[in-house]
């Protein structure tokens, strides 16, 4: 009680400290009368008593002092001290605070914004119980170089139950889905699980129920859990939702409950959020008979891992459990195929594609902030040179060294933390805008926001700023001999030697991280460069691609397009009809996975060679989709040999298969028209060899790919009409008008141009290379302030130099040469350093490359020139001015 | 701020504190320069201090509410501040006399203890 009475009564004397010493001063001139009289009453004089009362009394000051440091929080006090005078002076030059001000909110700002998406993305964890011990599990065939192939049924159960390793697991796999209701289906986005998966989330209904283990049935459950989004625009957010029918892919489902709002499946998906949960037990219709191990429907599962359990623990059981499973089916896993599973946590496979580009970021804007923050300490030391006077007469009225440090310290703490605070205020209110800018497909997106621990960093990032760009300054400008400054002041004020070669060393260190930033701009922009120059194996221009799902009912049965016939009727009257509108120069129908530049969920998938004797041994595996015989002219993809399918290929005619160059160069050596291929239990016969198509995105590798022929066998749950026209106005809704003038149950989506979708594949690599661009271009700007500073500085300090040169005769030329020397030999220095620099800091970035070495000798050559340039032209303006000077005014001043 | 002086006041501070209480006590409202004249007359000079180092005890004493200055006129017509001691300092009083003599007698009788 009495400590927190005193505690605030001394706070209180932070506010309005001098009433405090007013008060003193009389309390004490009161003492000093009552001394005095006493002396006098002694007998002593008027003087002589004045006098002994102050003897007696001690120091005045003293007394103050001692008074001022128990009545109030002295540091604190003196804090305040320092505030308040930071900001008169910085009132008094609004010009250099705006600047400041402006610079660090920028660099601060950008850190923040890059911050607080990395912190969403890679820090946070995912929003679940435990989210460390939810992994995803992938089959790899490493012999056939396959990667997340998928699992067999028969797979799924011996991980749940003989493994040892999970506490639950649950296969996941995201497809299309047409949702029927009013006049026409939506295509919606629907993930399939087994029954345990929102169990092993630990993730409960917002509304009625999810579905668990009480579910199981061996097809698909009834129950459907739908998200949020779905609820509010599809039942406009009706409690009375649960317990309603609905239909998908025809098929009947009630709905049981509704996710909460943030919740979204951790894992890859199509083209948005999952709308809809389903849950299957994989052991009947739809899906194939019998349930054999070696056919790999399950794409992918998701699983809890036994509590206490370390992933690397649970590997090694996985391990353990392929080599028994191998052993004893040795049919099913051949060696040579060398079946393996992988555990990845959920987290990492979820956004460990985005790792690498985000970590580069964050590095890049760390540079920019250190940039800033030497451009300050250059700002602030040419700004304590002007102020060298003031210190100098501080210094002599008693301010110790410490409490100057403290005190100029306090001003650039200051405006870091203003420009903070502004850049906090600036990000708040642009932050709609700003995410619009990110990649849609960046995972994670709809958790990047402001928390705590951003606010933390940003006030950290600013205070840490402050000190590192003030307390260098802050030191050099406080060693003064104040003798020696207040001379110098009065003659106008001439930086002395030691703070130049200062100066120049901040420029140069700036020169060098300018060309570590721009090298990475630089390699990132020839990179984005040749990925847009890579030929995408089709032409692009002119085709709309629009995608039609194929609904696929639980019962085989209720598919009216599971045989090849009626599905290739559907395909020709759409066609025949969308030939008929004005301007189509073509139209070709394509099947799965022909689609370029979307997700497609497709992985390798296997296939042998009967005629090549090697292959037996070696487990082969290739992309599978299927087109129309229109298909490759309407793309303009060449044909290479043999020939393309016809309208003959028919389900009554010999199966018939085409490769992609990537193929016939990896499997086929020389002989390929004629061979055979065992493929999904059948044989076909290669018929022809056409080029290679981009088909995963431009800068990726083309995969070897099989086209089956659409009309022959209706392996396809989803067509794409591509219409090649001059102009594609109103063409986006008379083709959906035509599919669904011909079947009114599919749904029509993703009706969008191919330019459209090769850009939308490149988002991610435009966001970055337009973020470094960004950076690059602020770092050469600060750059070229820091050299024109100092460099007129510089001039205008030499001054009375160039005059005596030009009056003993110098000429011009001479002049210019000797002004422009310390920033072109500051320059150079710089370059040199930031190239060694940015050849380390270039090769963290090669995951990020495509078709450029991190030592990029381009780049490093642009950049360099070009940063050289800029700063040539920072020094020729003041040297320019020196030239000018007029040597019988600069002598006479 | 030097060291010295801090331990100097260290030492003194709660003694000092627990004189100024007493002294108020004792003779009722006084001004500091009043209890610099008593303090110097009862220790019979051997408690030789700056009248100035009373000030950081009065403000500590205030600020813990033991003490309120008021000013007033002293008999010759002079200005002063008058302190008086007031109810929670004399609670305080009692208390930090009983605490001062236990130490006291503590100190005393380690002192005395034979080796």
């Amino acid at each position: 009680m009495r400590h927190a009475r005193r505690l605030f009564a001394r706070l209180k004397n932070l506010f309005g400290p001098g009433r405090a010493d007013r008060e003193l001063a009389r309390e004490l001139s009161a003492h000093l009368t009552l001394l005095a009289d006493e002396f006098q009453h002694r007998g002593m004089s008027i003087e002589d008593a004045r006098l002994e009362a102050r003897r007696a009394f001690g120091g005045v000051e003293q007394a103050k002092e001692l008074h001022r440091e128990e009545r109030s929080v002295l540091w604190l006090e003196q804090a305040l001290q320092d505030l308040r005078y930071a900001f008169r002076s910085l009132l008094k030059t609004p010009g250099f605070a705006a600047i400041a001000m402006l610079t660090l909110a920028l660099g601060i700002g950008a850190n923040i914004a890059i911050f607080t998406v990395v912190n969403a993305v890679l820090l946070r964890p995912l929003p679940f119980q435990h989210p460390e011990q939810l992994v995803r599990v992938f089959d790899d065939l490493r012999g056939a170089g396959a990667q997340d192939v998928g699992m067999s049924v028969p797979e799924l159960q011996d991980l749940r139950d003989r493994s040892g390793a999970f506490e639950r697991i649950s296969a996941v796999w995201t497809v299309s889905n047409a949702l029927s209701g009013g006049d026409h289906s939506d295509r919606i986005e629907m993930l399939g699980t087994g029954f345990d998966y929102f169990q092993i989330l630990g993730v409960n209904a917002a509304l009625g129920r999810v579905y668990g283990p009480q579910d199981a049935v061996p097809g698909f459950s009834e129950a459907a859990v739908i998200s949020d989004g779905l609820w509010k625009r599809q039942f406009g957010g009706d409690r009375n939702v649960i317990g309603r029918r609905i239909r998908l892919d025809e098929d009947g489902y009630t709905i049981v409950g509704v996710v909460p709002p943030d919740f979204r499946h951790p894992g890859k998906t199509l083209a948005g959020d999952v709308e809809v949960w389903l849950a299957a037990g994989m052991a009947a219709d739809p899906m194939p008979m019998p349930i054999v191990r070696d056919r790999r429907l399950v794409p992918g599962a998701i699983a809890r891992l036994k509590p206490g359990l370390t992933i690397q623990q649970a590997q090694l059981r996985l391990n353990a459990l392929v080599a028994q499973l191998t052993k004893i089916y040795p049919k099913e896993y051949p060696a040579a195929t060398k079946w393996s599973l992988r555990l990845e946590p959920v987290q990492e496979s979820l956004t460990g594609s985005v790792r690498p580009t985000l970590i580069v970021l964050f590095a890049a804007v760390g540079f920019v902030l250190l940039m800033v923050a030497v451009n300050m300490a250059n700002l602030l030391v040419a700004r304590s040179s002007v102020r060298m006077r003031e210190l100098a007469i501080r210094q002599a009225l008693g301010a110790s060294r410490a409490r100057l440090i403290r005190q100029l310290l306090t001003e650039s703490a200051m405006l870091s933390l203003a420009g903070g605070l502004a850049a906090i205020l600036v990000l708040t209110l642009t932050k709609t805008s700003l995410l619009a800018l990110m990649p849609a497909d960046l995972p994670r997106l709809a958790e990047v926001q402001f928390d705590a621990r951003v606010i933390g960093l940003a006030c950290a990032l600013s205070l840490l700023t402050g000190i590192l760009f003030g307390l260098t300054p802050a030191l050099h400008a406080s060693r003064t001999d104040p003798n020696q400054d207040l001379k110098e002041g009065t003659r106008g004020g001439t930086a002395s030697l030691r703070q130049n070669r200062f100066r120049g060393a901040l420029v140069a260190t700036e020169v060098a991280l300018s060309v570590v930033l721009l090298s990475g701009a630089g390699i990132l922009l020839h990179s984005f460069w040749n990925t847009l120059r890579v030929n995408p194996g089709f032409d692009p221009n002119g085709l709309l691609v629009t995608r039609i799902w194929i609904p696929s009912p639980n019962n085989p049965k209720a598919n009216r397009y599971l045989t090849a016939p009626p599905l290739a009727a559907f395909s020709r009257e759409v066609l025949r009809q969308v030939r008929m509108l004005p301007g189509i120069q073509d139209a070709a129908m394509g099947g799965d996975n022909s689609v370029p530049f979307v997700r497609n969920t497709l992985a390798l998938r296997p296939f042998s060679l009967p005629d090549d004797p090697d292959s037996n041994q070696k487990q082969r595996s290739a992309e599978v989709a299927s087109v129309n015989p229109d298909f490759f002219r309407a793309v303009r993809t060449p044909l290479l040999r043999g020939r393309v399918f016809t309208e003959a290929d028919t389900d009554t005619t010999k199966p018939v298969i085409l490769v992609n160059e990537s193929f016939a160069k990896r499997y086929l050596s020389g002989h390929d028209i004629g061979m055979r291929m065992n493929y999904d239990r059948k044989d076909w016969e290669i018929v022809g060899v056409v080029g290679d198509v981009r088909d995963d995105g431009l800068d990726t590798p083309v995969a070897p790919r099989i086209y089956r022929a659409l009309y022959q066998d209706a392996d396809s749950n989803e067509l794409a009409v591509f219409l090649r026209s001059a102009s594609d106005s109103g063409l986006k809704q008379a083709v959906t008008r035509i599919v669904h003038a011909v079947d009114p149950e599919l749904p029509v989506y993703g009706v969008r141009t191919m330019p459209e979708m090769m850009a939308a594949s490149l988002a991610r690599r435009r966001f970055s290379l337009f973020l470094m661009a960004v950076f690059g271009a602020l770092a050469l700007f600060l750059a070229s302030i820091g050299i024109y500073g100092v460099m007129a500085y510089a001039v205008s300090q030499r001054a009375q130099e160039f005059s005596i040169r030009m009056a003993l005769g110098a000429d011009a030329r001479d002049i210019l040469l000797l002004a422009l020397r310390p920033g072109v030999v500051l320059t150079l220095a710089g370059v040199a350093l930031g190239l060694a620099a940015a050849l380390g800091a270039t090769r963290l970035m090669a995951s990020l490359l495509f078709g450029v070495s991190p030592a990029d000798p381009i780049t490093f050559l642009a950049v360099s020139v070009s940063l050289a340039l800029v700063a040539l032209l920072a020094c020729w303006i003041p040297a320019r001015r020196a030239v000018r000077i007029q040597p019988v005014v600069a002598l006479r001043s | 701020m030097s060291t010295e002086g801090k331990s100097r006041i260290q030492v003194l501070q709660g003694t000092l504190d627990l004189i100024v209480l007493r002294t108020l006590c004792s003779m009722g409202p006084q001004h500091a320069y009043g209890i610099a004249a008593r303090l110097e007359q009862v220790s019979e000079d051997l408690l030789k201090l700056n009248q100035g180092t009373l000030y950081p005890a009065l403000v500590r004493l205030e600020q813990q509410g033991w003490i309120k200055g008021k000013w007033d006129k002293t008999e010759n017509g002079r200005e002063a501040k008058y302190y008086a001691i007031t109810k929670a300092g004399l609670k305080a009083l009692g208390e930090e006399t009983q605490r001062w003599r236990q130490l006291s007698s503590l100190v005393e009788k380690l002192l005395s203890e034979e080796f």
